[in-house]
């Protein structure tokens, strides 16, 4: 069973680094648009299919929000990951239920939470800017699957929190 | 206010190292040393109960109640 284990952990640890750049190019991307829809307007927003922003400024003001907000998503999703591979780093250590790890999962859920938020808030912006001419189809908004992670991540960090408790108890039971 | 293990005293007054000790009572010299020293934060009734056979005392003598 040790070798299964060991390849999951592996495969666990390197597809974490893979999200960890896949986050960074994310966010390089990100920024070039949010710069490019600032410095070069005109040629960006054509890229993307919106016209003139004369006739269409509040799209075109919406979706600056949205990408400064994709943006922050960025140093969330960076901060989750890491956390992730630190928990998965003690696994391979062999010594998981410690306390450091119950306040990484505490983390991790308030992250959860923060992405929800943003998801909320990006639904929102895109749901106000479209117009029926140029509707914004967004892959965000509210998600019960997501909502019911961050429930579940805090309630398994407590739960992780009162376990390492009552293992620090036992090993100091004679 | 603390509880206070008088362990060594015992184990003294029997004539009876803490390596005999463990080896009568089953129970590992450095489990045996962390509750000697005042290290451990529980213990069992199991191992109070075969630390007590041993020595052939009760457990008042082997733990106090030592108020601030």
């Amino acid at each position: 069973m040790t070798r299964p284990i060991s390849n999951a952990l592996s495969i666990a640890h390197i597809g974490l680094r893979v999200l960890i750049v896949l986050n960074w190019i994310y966010g390089a991307i990100v920024l070039a648009l949010l710069v490019g829809m600032f410095v070069a307007e005109p040629w960006t927003m054509t890229a993307l299919g919106v016209p003139a922003p004369a006739q269409f400024a509040a799209l075109a003001m919406g979706m600056r929000a949205i990408a400064a907000l994709g943006l922050v998503a960025v140093p969330l999703n960076l901060a989750l990951l890491t956390r992730l591979v630190a928990m998965v780093q003690t696994v391979g250590a062999g010594d998981p239920f410690v306390a450091a790890n119950a306040h990484r999962l505490q983390a991790i859920a308030w992250i959860l939470l923060g992405q929800q938020v943003l998801g909320l808030g990006i639904a929102l912006i895109g749901k106000l800017v479209s117009t029926p001419g140029h509707a914004l189809h967004l892959d965000a908004g509210f998600s019960p699957s997501g909502w019911l992670a961050v429930v579940l991540t805090f309630v398994l960090a407590r739960v992780f929190a009162e376990g390492t408790r009552m293992r620090e108890d036992l090993e100091g039971t004679v | 206010m603390t509880i206070a293990v008088k362990l060594d005293a015992m184990l003294h007054e029997r004539r009876m190292t803490l390596t005999e000790l463990a080896e009568r009572v089953d129970i590992t010299l450095a489990n045996l040393s962390i509750l000697k020293t005042g290290k451990a934060r529980a213990v069992r009734f199991s191992t109070l109960e075969a630390i007590c056979a041993a020595l052939g005392c009760q457990p008042g003598d082997i733990l106090e109640f030592v108020p601030d």
